[in-house]
């Protein structure tokens, strides 16, 4: 279907939606039947999965909120600052909640904060109604939702996994065409955007993946497979810019040997070349090769290594290639596997799909707690002006506070947002104003109103399904919903129109006061801020066995796309040159290689790896601190280089020797080089 | 299908309890089908899901309400 029909049949489908829940809720006699008609636009979605999904976390936050306030009212109504408090504060610890998760599933607390405010506060003055309202958001809420997901769902549905697929085929083939370029050249300023690009897209596929639980029940569940892909997406960054650096520093000692410049020329023509590989073809490579029959995959295990720097950094950029190509040929075939339900995959990838663990996100408690703070002051700010201003409409602006900071709360620039939700209303209220005060008077029965309000349904609807007029469609619906207020009889009232609208207004400025109080992120800030989690990351990785390498790797990646995109905003890096990102992926991954190949080696080799991984952890713990000790980075290496060059040449003592040329290309001071030295 | 059930104190109306039994039962009997391939068979599956939810409330109402209800036996 071309797109601008798929967008008419999504707006058509939400207009629908939204008249059926209006339909219902005046045939049922409910008390705001508007409530459920800008639930219908805020679930909307062009994929029928998230419509379903935010249904769901829809109705469980509003039970949450429900329950809160029907707990919290009856016996607080009598203390009005103690009741404040404790409403505030329950947003606030709602909005810490909800930004730990960032998938989804958060929008569960998000709501539950704000709907014990929107009932809570609305009945202060009939505490004995707030059963009833409670119910009535509740069924009102329910009816929404559930007109909107069986619209979407019936209505041309498009599933989240077409629309990935999509995406992953061209990123891929965008990363296959990058990644040829970028490994016969060195490392440049511009690679910054291509891993902003590739991070956030295995993040985003983290993100939308979690929508296919909820997708109708042809299309395939295959989270195991979508996992792997990330996994194998987050390797191509960190393994390529291996290769660089290695080439790099052996450009810098000498020359690059025929062999090697070979065996790169191959690669890059293969990777640009979007061949597939045979995903049937046997693999008798450890690890698998996936049937991927390139020169620098098979040939370069048996011959001993020259224990010599150019000789060492050959092996380590030769270890990084094959390990660039199984990651990228893993890739296609997952892309492939999670196109076409019946293409078969490779045994080893079909084990690892199955048993491949949970993998967290980035999460960062201390901004999290510093949004709660902003929602909870600018909820309560706003009720000391309600009560001690004896303000009538007041409660309608703290609900409007703790609104507008809920949702602000995960965006560096939340004051930005508000304020534009602000003129969105501004930019409403007109609207609502003509249908309020010169149409609907004119107008009788629920025909003729549904023949009067299509229009501007639909054009929501339309501005809704197009990427960049999404949010202000959504705004413009929920304010023009708002401010019609659609009772079930007409009772046009200028004055109260003007009031509760201007509420609103006030309770939005509160909230921006309070995100530019609190939550003046600056970007360059945060980017420090997240890469020092990844540094202690790093130290976790080298003191504790336990932690799961794919998993790290992912959260590192996910780590990098923050940064990165941070980065570009404040149009700097941070302070020192300190940040990058996939330096610590790098690090990690070595590290990785460093703890596997101890078990197959002796025992002085093992003690030797395990003092390199102490190093790498003291070195990481000097970043944090800011310090920058001399620490014997360099000599720890070099003695791990010595014991491991003493091995029997096996595949272990090489991966082990290209890992420790990797930490110490990364570690040590630039220009130092590895001299063969002599065990005494 | 009309009339409630007291929980608690709580007045609950049936129609809301059968809904619920039914969805248990719509999505056990779509993670089998899922499960044995069948949606292949399926032309349009968010129409069939919605469709075996009605008849799985249909079911519902009739076996919980059979006796107390004219018209349904």
């Amino acid at each position: 279907m071309p797109r601008s029909l798929r967008k008419l049949s999504f707006a058509t489908a939400n207009t629908a939606a939204v008249l059926a829940a209006l339909y219902i809720a005046f045939a049922r006699d409910l008390e705001r039947p508007y409530w459920a008609m800008f639930t219908v636009f805020i679930v909307a979605n062009p994929i029928v999965g998230a419509v379903r999904s935010k249904a769901v976390y829809r109705i469980l936050g509003t039970l949450l909120g429900a329950s809160i306030s029907i707990f919290l009212i009856p016996p607080l109504v009598d203390a009005p600052a103690l009741l404040c408090l404790a409403i505030s504060l329950w947003v606030g610890i709602c909005v810490y909640l909800s930004l730990l998760d960032r998938t989804p599933r958060s929008y569960v607390f998000l709501l539950a904060g704000y709907t014990a405010t929107l009932i809570g506060l609305a009945v202060v003055n009939q505490p004995a109604t707030v059963f009833d309202t409670a119910v009535s958001r509740v069924e009102e809420i329910s009816l929404g939702v559930i007109c909107a997901a069986i619209a979407h769902s019936v209505i041309f549905p498009q599933s989240v996994t077409a629309h990935l697929n999509t995406k992953i085929r061209s990123t891929l083939m965008s990363a296959g065409t990058w990644l040829s370029e970028a490994l016969m050249r060195p490392e440049q300023a511009s690679d910054m955007q291509a891993q902003e690009q590739l991070a956030t897209f295995v993040t985003d596929l983290h993100l939308l993946y979690t929508h296919v639980e909820f997708e109708t029940s042809d299309v395939p569940r295959a989270a195991g497979l979508m996992r792997l892909l990330r996994d194998r997406l987050a390797l191509l960054l960190p393994r390529v810019s291996s290769v660089q650096k290695a080439i790099a520093a052996l450009a810098a000692s000498g020359s690059v040997s025929p062999r090697l410049a070979g065996a790169i020329e191959v690669t890059s023509h293969w990777l640009r070349s979007g061949e597939s590989p045979e995903p049937s073809a046997p693999s008798s490579l450890p690890g698998g090769g996936g049937g991927v029959n390139l020169p620098v995959v098979t040939a370069q295990r048996s011959r001993a290594v020259a224990l010599d720097w150019p000789g060492l950094l050959e092996q380590n950029a030769i270890t990084n290639l094959r390990e660039l190509v199984f990651a990228f040929a893993d890739s296609k075939m997952l892309a492939t596997a999670l196109a076409n339900d019946a293409a078969n995959l490779p045994a080893h990838l079909e084990h690892e799909a199955a048993t491949a663990g949970h993998r967290p996100l980035h999460r960062d408690r201390g901004l999290a707690l510093l949004s709660a703070f902003a929602a909870a002051g600018a909820t309560l700010l706003a009720c000391a002006l309600w009560i001690e201003g004896s303000w009538p409409e007041g409660a309608v602006a703290a609900q409007f506070a703790a609104i507008g900071c809920s949702l602000a709360a995960t965006l560096d620039d939340a004051a930005k947002f508000i304020r534009s939700a602000i003129i969105g209303i501004l930019l409403a209220l007109p609207f609502a104003a003509l249908y309020e005060f010169a149409i609907l008077p004119r107008i009788d029965g629920f025909v003729a109103l549904a023949i009067v309000l299509s229009p501007a349904i639909l054009l929501f609807s339309l501005m809704q399904a197009s990427d960049r007029l999404g949010g202000a469609g959504l705004v413009l619906a929920i304010a023009f919903s708002g401010g019609l207020a659609l009772q079930d009889t007409y009772k046009a009232d200028f004055a109260a129109f003007v009031n509760s609208n201007s509420a609103e207004i006030v309770g939005l400025l509160v909230a921006v006061a309070m995100s530019l109080v609190f939550r003046t992120i600056d970007p360059a800030w945060n980017a420090v801020r997240i890469s020092k989690a990844g540094w202690r990351e790093v130290r976790r990785l080298a003191t504790n066995r336990r932690v799961d390498l794919p998993a790290w790797t992912e959260k590192m990646f996910d780590r990098l796309g923050l940064v990165t995109s941070r980065i570009r905003i404040a149009g700097r890096v941070g302070r020192r040159g300190d940040i990058d990102g996939l330096r610590d992926m790098r690090v990690g991954l070595n590290m990785g290689t460093v703890r596997g190949v101890g078990g197959e080696l002796g025992s002085s080799s093992r003690a030797a790896l395990e003092r390199v991984l102490a190093t790498v952890s003291r070195d990481y713990r000097s970043r944090l601190s800011n310090r920058r000790d001399a620490i014997d980075v360099e000599e720890t290496i070099d003695q791990g280089i010595v014991f491991l060059g003493a091995e029997a040449p096996s595949g272990a003592s090489l991966d082990g020797l290209a890992a420790l040329i990797g930490l110490r290309l990364d570690l040590a001071p630039a220009g130092g080089q590895y001299a063969v030295k002599r065990t005494s | 299908m009309i009339g409630e059930i007291d929980i608690a104190g709580v007045f609950v109306p049936r129609l809301l309890i059968a809904a619920l039994i039914a969805f248990c039962l719509t999505a056990v009997a779509q993670r089998s089908m899922r499960r044995l391939h069948l949606y292949r068979f399926i032309w349009h599956a968010g129409l069939f899901d919605v469709a075996l939810f009605v008849v799985m409330l249909w079911a519902t109402a009739v076996v919980t309400a059979a006796g107390n209800i004219p018209g349904v036996k």
